[in-house]
């Protein structure tokens, strides 16, 4: 198995629209989330999320727009960023590798839980809401799951696989941990690897609200809502961005001279088969483990953790058990960040974003802060970070766990660059 | 009164952001960046604005002018068939 090295990073997020924004807002922690402007805010118990500030007509030609539900407009933005990130891109730099790479040997690896729903959203509308039969004739192209890896293949004729990973909310987690896989193993040289995710539909935010996971708005602080581990904690606030990640072989990225910002060294990968939305300590734990195994790690070498963390009662307390499962004494002396209590969870995004924050957090040797955390709850009494970033920590190596509705966990490990 | 060209220019510059100078009746669609799947989506967006129906089968066009012919084509036969459908003119018409 060969060393992956991560050498380009890119974000679209409520945290703002580049790596190094969204890490300084969740070190310094200012929340994305608010209230959100749109007309069906008034029919929604929550109207809060976490938006990005984005317009997709400052990014794409008009044509092209047309047929870019704004999930792929995230991941297109994203994954542009990452390349420029890796100074790969020939419009960035034209004597790079780039330009002569093969580029059969590149492969898009995109996690997505909810795919084109705006897009889906706005034809149901039509037919259903408007009683009219003029669906738009892009809408298959905008909604469908695979557009926003396929829209990054086509930017940049990358011919390699092109793999689209829909497992709830690790999708994005898994997305890496099977580029991962590929550039270990040698059957790509480069992986364009990550999540995009743009869930702010009327539809798709009532069917979260009648599943009851969402946060209630905090009144005082309605940027607070989402309080992972606090005893007060009402659920998860939906969030949406993208986060872009470039993987390559660590010899050739050596090679090309490519500024290396962070190793991935592992991924575990399980599933509960218990029940479609409970999280399961036992499966959170194995896969927290193998995670560990696959880098060739024992527990003493993590130094911090990268919380799921969604702010839901169920699975902070599962979570924090599944730690705990793992690490035994230890687990009270390994800091445990949760940075949703800012971004929101961005379901399939997520785990990528989460991946760049703690790659960031590392090579400025920071520990993440879980912001809104005011009220210990007795069943979560690990080291949270609260509210306050920690700053000069040596922190080398981390999980970034992701767990999912569907029982996938999925855990990646990762190394600072040194 | 506005031609089809000036109506379809004008959804061409406020709807797809064309810089009005391209809008030439010999232009070519694919050189406009309108691919078959635009030309598609191009007229299921003129389809109000004219008050026509697209027949189901897929029309070749390769300029601008292809699809104002195409469009005053559309009128042209489905007025007539709005006329075809009235009863009475039905019964004037020779069966086909």
């Amino acid at each position: 198995m060969r060393r992956v090295a991560v050498t380009g990073m890119g974000v679209v997020s409520p945290l703002g629209n580049s790596a190094q924004a969204a890490f300084e807002a969740a070190r310094d922690g200012r929340s994305g989330i608010g209230f959100i402007d749109t007309p069906f805010a008034r029919r929604l118990v929550a109207p809060i999320a976490a938006t990005a500030q984005f317009d997709g007509a400052a990014w794409f030609e008009p044509l092209k727009l047309r047929m870019l539900d704004r999930v792929s407009q995230f991941a297109v933005v994203a994954a542009n960023q990452a390349l420029a990130n890796a100074n790969a891109n020939a419009n960035i730099n034209t004597d790079t590798d780039w330009a002569q790479m093969d580029r059969s040997r590149v492969g898009v690896f995109v996690g997505t839980g909810m795919g084109g729903t705006l897009s889906n959203d706005d034809g149901y509308k039509t037919l259903y809401a408007d009683g009219s039969d003029r669906i738009k004739p892009f809408t298959v192209l905008a909604g469908m799951h695979n557009a926003p890896a396929a829209w990054i293949g086509l930017e940049h004729g990358l011919t390699g696989p092109n793999l689209t990973y829909s497992t709830a909310c690790s999708s994005s987690a898994v997305a890496m941990g099977e580029a991962w896989l590929r550039v270990a193993s040698g059957a790509v040289d480069m992986a364009i690897a990550g999540g995009s995710e743009a869930p702010l539909s009327f539809g798709s935010m009532k069917a979260w609200e009648a599943l009851h996971t969402l946060a209630a708005v905090d009144i005082d602080a309605p940027a607070a809502s989402c309080k992972p581990f606090s005893k007060n904690r009402t659920g998860m606030v939906l969030g949406e961005g993208a986060a872009m990640l470039v993987l390559e072989a660590w010899d050739s990225a050596v090679a090309r001279g490519a500024s290396i910002q962070g190793e991935l060294l592992g991924y575990g990968l399980t599933t509960d088969a218990g029940h479609i939305t409970r999280p399961s300590v036992v499966g959170q734990a194995a896969a927290m483990s193998a995670a560990l195994r696959s880098a060739g790690l024992d527990l003493s070498a993590v130094d911090a953790i990268n919380a799921h963390g969604t702010g839901t009662q169920a699975n902070d307390a599962v979570e924090t058990a599944a730690i705990k499962a793992v690490f035994g004494a230890r687990a009270c002396q390994i800091p445990v960040s949760a940075t949703k209590a800012l971004h929101g969870h961005l379901l399939g995004a997520a785990g990528a974003l989460e991946c760049v924050l703690s790659l960031l957090a590392m090579q400025h040797q920071v520990v993440l802060p879980t912001l809104h955390l005011l009220l210990p709850d007795p069943e979560c009494d690990l080291d949270y970070v609260p509210n306050l970033a920690r700053h000069h920590v040596p922190v080398r190596t981390m999980l970034s766990n992701s767990f999912a509705f569907g029982g996938t966990n999925a855990v990646l490990v990762l190394r600072a660059s040194s | 009164m506005t031609t089809t060209f000036e109506r379809l220019r004008a959804i061409l510059i406020k709807d797809y952001k064309f810089t009005p100078d391209l809008l030439v009746l010999e232009a070519p669609l694919e050189e406009l960046g309108i691919d078959s799947l635009g030309t598609a989506e191009l007229l299921f967006n003129i389809e109000d604005e004219f008050g026509v129906t697209l027949p189901p089968d897929a029309v070749q066009l390769t300029t601008l002018g292809d699809v104002v012919g195409f469009i005053d084509d559309l009128i042209v036969t489905q007025r007539k068939n709005q006329v075809q459908t009235d009863p009475v003119a039905d019964f004037a018409l020779p069966a086909v």
